[in-house]
């Protein structure tokens, strides 16, 4: 156990003190949540009149209205008349419009119980041509119904944002490169794992450990300790810069965003033992990485939308463990469009998971 | 080819055997780094295996260290077979590898104390640092420490569980005279507290002072084993008497001396190979007296391991 934690301090001192280590796993992800943040989001104040057309007068309806409310971005008015609000908006006294239909508690209450239910959808009016407003709520309640889905049952969709602006602008805001860009970390502190490790067997590192008692396995756990710690800190920055900067709404609770930050940094970190098992020297490693990480970065739905990607390059996606990891966490952090569903996000990268562990436990060498 | 000489042990003896090599193989690819390798290590000596670069020392010696496995033959350390239960072996061990490979990026102290974590009982850091006189640079990164340096500090990683055996490949290479002589001081230290070491060296100075006995090394195959006198007197049995202040006695009177079988003359001194050294010293110093001449210097030397190496393998250790 001592041996455990004197690992986890050399391997974290080691990390600390090197430099380029440093700047890949936490400067750079800041860099582009700020990045895209200013670019996505205007100056406009971020706070919205939407007029509330309540059509289902459950107590579900009401609740829903108070969890609008609680976002503290969206200021709800009710309004009775379609025409009313729709007037109000072309003169500015309101940024959007929602539309509750009837039989939302009806299917909150099936959906609760664990049915079967097809999903009800809000309908939401925004100005297209006012960007950041129609994104700011299109992703507001998207977020809020994300997270009614989650507490409602378990994430299978009971509720959903219907709207033309919303979709088409999903792109746009900070709400999607939030965890976009946290998954790109968790992905890029996983693979880099890989070269310091060739770069210890490369200096025999690894084999004059090899001649005291220390087990492999507590070689492995400080190493992968101490990349669980850094995917923590990496985790907090980059939520927290874009909660504190540019208004993003974190709808998913703590502990299902830590499972998936967890199980992404492990994927990942195995993926580096599988890269740390076929490369020699430190050289290597470096190219390989840059090959597995690059692709990844680009073509996983980090930096656009999936659906944006052509037919070819979209089966290419769906090789990649960052795909799921990234939908996984849009959809659990800020209720973002599923993907995939999202027990097979978690699926697929526990089968990444397990297929690189027991690659790296074929393949890894230690000298 | 001579065969190995090992001698009989005494079992829980002082001179009980803690290392036992039996007809070891370990081939890469196509080489055969190790040949047939036999040789046995008694507790509480220094025991040595010179040879140049190339001749297997460290194949060996990192078979004994359980970090690799031999193709044939069987490798016994402390009563444990290496090759089935390296694990059993490790914490009793202390292992200097020939590159000091160490973590770049931690201090010294910071990298005694984690090897310290490995093992249930440990030297404290302060005194391996102040015995391998790393005091200034205790808190010096790795990778800023001269060759010498990391050299002393891989030694200090070997000692850090106060092992039964320590082994040292190359152990003062790249150290500077002072240096050498200091970790030579050490060894000799360990061995009073009753350490065994195994130490390879291509520095004939080195194995002439430190080790009890040695094994010579090359092309895989242990060439001969014993004490530096057994391996020196079994293949030269004259010794040189150097005698200053003889120029007048001649060249021929010289060789005409009891139990003398050759003169050699360099300017004033005079060189005896003899197989009776008093014998020939009295009748030097008989045969002066006689001409009146006084004899300046008197010196005795033995042949060196460097004439054994060279009779053994027809070529010299150093470059």
């Amino acid at each position: 156990m001592r041996s455990l934690w004197m690992l986890t301090l050399a391997n974290y001192r080691s990390f600390v003190r090197d430099r380029a280590a440093l700047f890949w796993t936490l400067a750079f992800p800041v860099i582009f949540v700020v990045l895209f943040g200013t670019i996505f989001s205007g100056s406009e104040a971020p706070e919205y009149r939407i007029g509330w057309v309540d059509r289902d007068g459950t107590p579900a309806a009401t609740q829903l209205r108070d969890a609008v409310t609680a976002t503290t971005i969206l200021v709800p008015t009710d309004v009775t008349d379609d025409a009313a609000a729709e007037a109000a908006m072309r003169d500015g006294d309101l940024d959007g419009i929602v539309v509750v239909p009837s039989g939302l508690g009806e299917a909150f209450a099936a959906g609760s119980a664990g049915g079967e239910v097809e999903p009800i959808a809000l309908l939401v009016t925004t100005d297209p041509s006012r960007q950041t407003a129609s994104a700011a709520i299109g992703q507001t309640l998207a977020g809020v119904a994300g997270a009614v889905n989650l507490q409602l049952s378990g994430g299978r969709p009971v509720l959903v944002v219907e709207g033309r602006a919303i979709q088409a602008d999903e792109l746009n805001g900070a709400s999607y490169f939030v965890p976009s860009i946290l998954a790109m970390a968790l992905m890029q502190l996983g693979v880099f794992a890989a070269i310091p490790l060739v770069a210890l067997r490369e200096k025999l590192v690894l084999k004059r450990l090899a001649a005291t008692p220390l087990s492999r396995g507590t070689l492995v756990g400080g190493n992968v300790t101490v990349r669980l710690l850094i995917a923590a800190v990496q985790t907090v920055i980059i939520v927290g810069l874009g909660v504190l900067a540019f208004q993003v709404v974190i709808v998913g609770g703590p502990l299902a965003v830590a499972f998936l930050v967890v199980l992404g940094a492990v994927t990942f970190i195995a993926l580096g033992y599988v890269i740390a098992s076929f490369t020699k020297t430190e050289e290597a490693a470096n190219g390989v990485t840059q090959f597995v990480q690059l692709p990844m970065m680009f073509l996983s739905g980090i930096f656009f939308p999936l659906e944006l990607l052509p037919e070819w390059l979209r089966g290419l996606a769906l090789l990649m463990p960052l795909t799921y990891l990234g939908d996984a966490l849009r959809q659990v952090m800020v209720g973002g469009v599923p993907f995939m569903p999202l027990p097979v996000d978690v699926a697929v990268l526990a089968g990444w998971l397990v297929g690189c562990v027991a690659i790296s436990a074929r393949y890894f060498r230690w000298q | 080819m001579t065969t190995p000489l090992t001698s009989a042990t005494m079992p829980d003896g002082p001179t009980e055997a803690i290392i036992r090599v039996e007809d070891v193989h370990k081939r890469y690819g196509d080489v055969l780094a190790v040949d047939g390798v036999s040789f046995e290590v008694r507790r509480g000596e220094i025991f040595g295996l010179l040879g140049p670069n190339g001749a297997g020392k460290t194949t060996t010696v990192e078979m004994l260290e359980g970090l690799r496995k031999p193709d044939r033959g069987r490798l016994t350390v402390l009563g444990v077979d290496v090759a089935r239960h390296p694990d059993r072996l490790k914490p009793r061990i202390g292992v200097q590898l020939q590159t000091a490979a160490l973590f770049p990026l931690l201090s010294v102290e910071e990298l005694i104390d984690l090897f310290a974590s490995f093992y249930r009982r440990a030297r404290p850091t302060s005194e391996l640092i102040d015995a391998l006189d790393l005091g200034e640079k205790r808190r010096s990164k790795v990778r800023d420490l001269s060759g010498g340096q990391q050299q002393r500090l891989s030694v200090a990683l070997a000692l850090v569980n106060e092992p039964e055996i320590v082994f040292l490949d190359e152990p003062t290479t790249g150290m500077d005279p002072a240096a050498r002589r200091s970790l030579w001081g050490l060894v000799t230290g360990l061995r009073e507290r009753g350490t065994t070491i195994l130490l390879t060296t291509h520095y004939m100075e080195e194995a002439e002072i430190l080790c009890n006995r040695l094994a010579i090394m090359d092309h895989g195959r242990i060439m001969e084993v014993g004490t530096v006198a057994e391996l020196v007197g079994r293949r030269f049995q004259d010794r040189a008497v150097h005698v200053g202040g003889l120029s007048g006695l001649g060249r021929d009177r010289l060789e005409a001396l009891s139990g003398v079988r050759g003169v050699a003359v360099e300017g004033d001194e005079a060189i005896l190979y003899t197989r009776d050294v008093p014998g020939t010293i009295a009748a030097v110093l008989a045969a002066a007296e006689a001409s009146g001449v006084e004899p300046t210097d008197l010196l005795v030397r033995r042949p060196t391991l460097e004439d054994v190496f060279l009779d053994l393998t027809g070529r010299a250790l150093r470059d």
